[in-house]
């Protein structure tokens, strides 16, 4: 009968459609996990020095990287080449920010984010899988290097898209562009690169002229608390993030500590941070607010606390994680 | 119970009232007449151009006065036809049905967040607002702790806290020049 095979014909269709615009995305092949795996491990295996652009909202920044690897201990240093001078330099997870103009140095005792073009947290597991379909694609050039393009479609509306181009021969990661939709949001790439060249530890240590005595040091972290030490509680994470750590900060002098938590769903970070209202504090406005590039920013009050949302991930992400927030009895 | 009648007119009741007084008037003449009554004398209050009259009866009378029109039999070939279009229109339905479906999808998207533009003079971090999912109030200066956080949100990395930093150590100046800390 022609109506019944056109009836099927039609239920065909819709389920097609239905399966491709709600992206019930397979899981993602063995190799392309892989390819991340590979890529997680490659600052700790190969030796590494270039220049590197960021790329967000017409704007360009331009940063030298210098990142040496040995049995005992990983070292970086990177520095901005535009604007107002920084350099930071990490010694395995402990980190110092100079900044030349200010004659200050910011410090941290316990790294746990992830920069280019080391983004993967470590160690590497297949988790991502459960948030984003990773997908071999083309063949791409990088600055001279053949790369394999991975692009990282996320499984719900939660969290941005993510396109790396990883070395074929180190595993690097040479160039991450983070995807809205089919807009690229904000982008990282390597302009030139020296792989496994020679490195001298002299340019992985602050030179003569920042180690006076006169620069201001200021430790941001005060103490790192156990899980639920914190009188905040987060109600409902949304589907895949988790929480890395609460502590304490010392925020630039603020009269008072900050409550600081900090959440990951293995490629994007959350941070949500509480502190006390005083009556001599600038005053607080609850809004949201975005920055450059993926950033969005989200400040609610709440029993005399304010309570701001910062994160690479959609605005409706930053509300749900803001709104959940509550105090513990 | 006029004046729960005219309470039900107003939409006043609530669920269970209104079910008895419907219930009541549907068994009682006199309540069905008061009902038309009201509804008359709204419509001529609201000076409405269709007054509100019992043609029930009228119509009714009129069907039973129409002729039954016996048709031929339809041909098999007209059958296979309609049959045709038949499918074809439910064909169409379903097709309508999805795409209807994808608009919507597409509607509901929340990635298609659109920001606020940035305003070109604004060539540093300062955040600014963008549209938000609920009503809450928006403010063209954020609040100068924002870059703080932002700044120890990358912990330093490059990119956006580049400019979060000569903000950040431009905003710590300002904090202690205006609260003298």
């Amino acid at each position: 009968m022609i109506s019944r095979r056109i009836f099927a014909l039609c239920l065909l269709l819709a389920f097609g459609f239905s399966a491709a615009f709600a992206q019930e995305l397979p899981r993602s092949s063995e190799s392309a996990l892989n390819w991340l795996k590979r890529m997680a491990d490659a600052p700790r295996r190969h030796n590494y020095s270039g220049t590197f652009v960021y790329y967000a909202d017409g704007h360009i920044e331009t940063s030298r990287i210098v990142h040496k690897v040995d049995s005992i201990s990983e070292r970086e240093r990177i520095e901005v080449l535009d604007g107002s001078p920084r350099i930071v330099f990490r010694n395995n997870d402990e980190m110092k920010c100079y900044l030349p103009d200010s004659k200050r140095i910011y410090t941290e005792k316990r790294w746990f984010r992830k920069f280019f073009p080391d983004i993967l947290p470590q160690p590497f597991d297949n988790v991502i899988d459960e948030n984003y379909y990773v997908k071999e694609d083309r063949l791409e050039r990088v600055t001279d290097h053949q790369c394999q393009v991975l692009s990282l479609t996320p499984r719900d509306s939660l969290r941005h898209g993510h396109q790396f181009w990883v070395d074929v021969e180190t595993g690097l990661l040479l160039k991450a562009a983070v995807i809205n939709g089919s807009e690229i949001i904000e982008q990282f790439a390597f302009a030139q690169l020296e792989i496994d060249g020679e490195i001298h530890s002299a340019s992985l240590k602050p030179n003569q002229s920042m180690v006076q005595e006169e620069w201001k040091v200021t430790d941001l972290i005060t103490s790192f608390l156990k899980a639920g030490e914190l009188k905040w509680q987060i109600m409902s994470l949304p589907v895949g993030f988790k929480k890395l750590v609460e502590m304490k900060r010392n925020l630039a002098e603020k009269p008072t500590l900050v409550d600081h938590i900090a959440l990951s769903d293995g490629l994007a970070t959350v941070s949500v941070f509480i502190e006390p209202i005083t009556q001599d504090a600038p005053a607080s406005l609850p809004g949201f607010f975005t920055s450059r590039g993926a950033i969005n920013i989200y400040v609610r009050i709440l029993s005399g606390y304010k309570i701001t949302t910062v994160g690479e991930v959609p605005l409706e992400t930053i509300k749900l994680i803001g709104d959940s927030v509550i105090k513990k009895d | 119970m006029k004046s729960k009648i005219s309470a039900l007119m107003d939409g006043e009741l609530d669920q269970r009232d209104a079910s008895n007084i419907i219930e009541a008037i549907r068994k009682d003449d006199d309540l069905q007449g008061e009902w038309e009554t009201y509804h008359l004398i709204g419509d001529t209050l609201r000076q409405s151009s269709k007054l509100a009259m019992n043609i029930s009866s009228d119509v009714s009378q009129k069907l039973k006065a129409e002729p039954t029109v016996l048709s031929p039999n339809i041909s098999n070939l007209e059958k296979k036809l309609k049959r045709k279009i038949y499918a074809f229109s439910v064909a169409a339905s379903v097709i309508a049905m999805v795409s209807a479906w994808l608009v919507m999808q597409n509607l509901h998207d929340p990635q298609q967040i659109i920001m606020a533009e940035q305003p070109n003079h604004n060539l540093t971090i300062a955040p600014i607002p963008v549209s938000s999912p609920s009503a809450i109030h928006y403010y063209p200066h954020p609040p100068i702790e924002i870059n703080d956080y932002l700044f120890v949100h990358r912990e330093f990395s490059p990119g956006v806290t580049m400019r979060g930093q000569v903000t950040n150590v431009n905003s710590v100046t300002e904090y202690h020049e205006r609260y003298g800390r």
